[in-house]
């Protein structure tokens, strides 16, 4: 009799387990944080790439200023996000042949939101569609308009307060960019920083 | 005196003789590496930008009723300039004049696949018996370029987007057979197969339905002077064929009708070609610095 009390306990323990185990993947859905409390109303995120590279097997182009204006708030308890300008300068490729003439972000305001994959926060953004033109007598793109397109997503560092987006972390949140038909390595890390109404407080995703 | 003239002569021609063999030199300075693929580019005429050598290893051909796979490779080469408004480059001929290898492929079904014996008339049923019996069944299908090679389009911005026309063909199918004779043909000069081919999707009429093409697996080689593709997929279902012409010589009356019949429909949304490519798009100035290396 015991020993079917006891077996029927531990059925309704390891049960509770599971609910909590649930529970927790349910309540998933990160959030933008401000010294550990939610975002209420908006914020602007302002900054520039630390380094950013994007590669077809073969060519990389690099720009030395990537600046960002992302605009963050919260919906129904996820982190949502509007990137509505991203200026790049002074690009140039891997290339003695190659140089870039023109590169732009088109289609914007690019949407974005916050998303777990496993243990680790992202922030997806949507809808990339950034076109560049090669320039060069000897590049075989001289004159070639290559678009490259499709979404990005970068974990999130909370102690760093930094997103980095590479082939790992959008292979891991499901995303790819592509051009010339190809899938593209794009690299970059990028501090998240508010600059409107939450400066120098610590952001964070959870 | 007899003794010195004849030293002035073999002087002089042995000097002619060098200037040609330096000449001949100049002429056939070899490109190198991976530029010895754009050897037929017409890269010497500055109106070329571009140089490029196409291998198409796969695919097929669906004319009508009758479905051609490409067994053996065909090249597509040459040049082409620089954009035009309308998004296309001129095209320039291979330097050798072979811009599309003529590169036979079987017919499934040979002879009887498209001169079905039973319903032939009673002389055509009788010399396609002779040929039966000497085994001389088997039926090619050659492409060939309809028109110049200057009437090849091609629009670059089109095949890295993946949208829209990316290499305008205008082609005619050369049936060749014995029984055929030598002027069996689908299309022709002023009545062409024109291939709008795409890597993207294509919109045909029914009862076709779209397909993808794709750009394939690229990568750049010489530091972004070439670019390959490996796998690239060029495809268009939306061309319309006029019927057979000139098929079974002397009885081309009564041969061209049967074959008509066995193509079947052959109006837009009945045909489909599907090119796999090994494709190689040089800059012509990266061609042109290679050769003048390379004297």
């Amino acid at each position: 009799m015991r020993s079917k009390q006891t077996a029927i306990g531990a059925a309704l323990a390891a049960l509770a387990v599971l609910c909590a185990l649930f529970a927790a993947s349910a309540s998933a859905a990160p959030a933008w944080k401000f010294e550990t409390k939610s975002l209420e109303g908006t914020e602007v995120i302002l900054g520039g790439a630390y380094e950013s590279a994007l590669t077809v097997p073969g060519l990389t182009t690099k720009c030395e200023n990537f600046l960002y204006k992302l605009t963050i708030e919260n919906s129904a308890g996820t982190g949502k996000g509007s990137l509505t300008e991203m200026p790049l300068y002074n690009c140039t490729t891997n290339s003695s042949a190659c140089t870039v003439s023109k590169i732009s972000a088109e289609k914007l305001p690019y949407a974005s939101h916050l998303a777990t994959f496993g243990t680790t926060n992202y922030i997806v953004i949507e809808g990339v569609k950034v076109p560049i033109l090669y320039a060069g007598e000897e590049c075989v793109l001289g004159g070639t308009l290559v678009t490259v397109t499709g979404s990005a997503g970068g974990s999130i560092d909370n102690t760093a307060e930094t997103a980095t987006f590479n082939s790992s972390t959008l292979a891991a949140s499901k995303t790819e960019l592509k051009a010339i038909g190809q899938k593209i390595e794009w690299s970059g890390l990028f501090p998240t920083e508010a600059f409107q109404w939450h400066r120098e407080q610590a952001l964070s995703v959870s | 005196m007899q003794k010195h003239r004849t030293r002035v002569v073999c002087t002089a021609l042995v000097a002619v003789a060098l200037a040609a063999l330096g000449l001949a030199g100049t002429a056939q300075a070899k490109l190198t590496g991976n530029y010895t693929r754009f050897s037929q580019c017409p890269y010497a005429n500055l109106e070329v930008i571009k140089c490029l050598y196409s291998v198409t290893e796969s695919g097929e051909v669906v004319l009508g009723n009758k479905k051609v796979p490409i067994e053996k490779a065909v090249t597509l080469q040459g040049g082409y300039g620089s954009v035009g408004e309308d998004e296309f480059s001129k095209f320039f001929a291979a330097s050798n004049g072979i811009t599309l290898a003529k590169v036979p492929q079987n017919v499934p079904g040979g002879l009887l696949g498209i001169v079905p014996e039973a319903s032939s008339p009673a002389l055509v049923k009788a010399l396609i018996k002779f040929f039966l019996e000497n085994s001389l069944t088997g039926v090619n299908a050659t492409l060939e370029l309809a028109k110049t090679a200057s009437d090849i389009r091609v629009s670059e911005n089109n095949l890295a987007a993946e949208e829209g026309a990316a290499l305008e063909l205008p082609v005619k199918v050369h049936l060749e057979n014995p029984f055929l004779g030598k002027n069996c043909f689908v299309g022709s000069s002023s009545s062409p197969l024109l291939w709008k081919l795409t890597t993207g999707t294509t919109k045909p009429p029914a009862p076709n339905s779209p397909i993808t093409g794709s750009v394939g697996a690229a990568k750049f080689l010489e530091e972004g002077r070439i670019l390959e593709t490996k796998g690239a997929k060029f495809v268009d279902n939306a061309w319309s064929a006029p019927g057979p012409s000139g098929c079974g010589g002397i009885l081309s009356f009564l041969v061209t009708p049967i074959i008509s019949a066995q193509l079947g429909t052959t109006t837009a949304g009945h045909n489909t070609a599907i090119l796999v490519n090994t494709l190689s798009v040089g800059s012509a100035a990266a061609v042109r610095k290679n050769n003048s290396e390379n004297p």
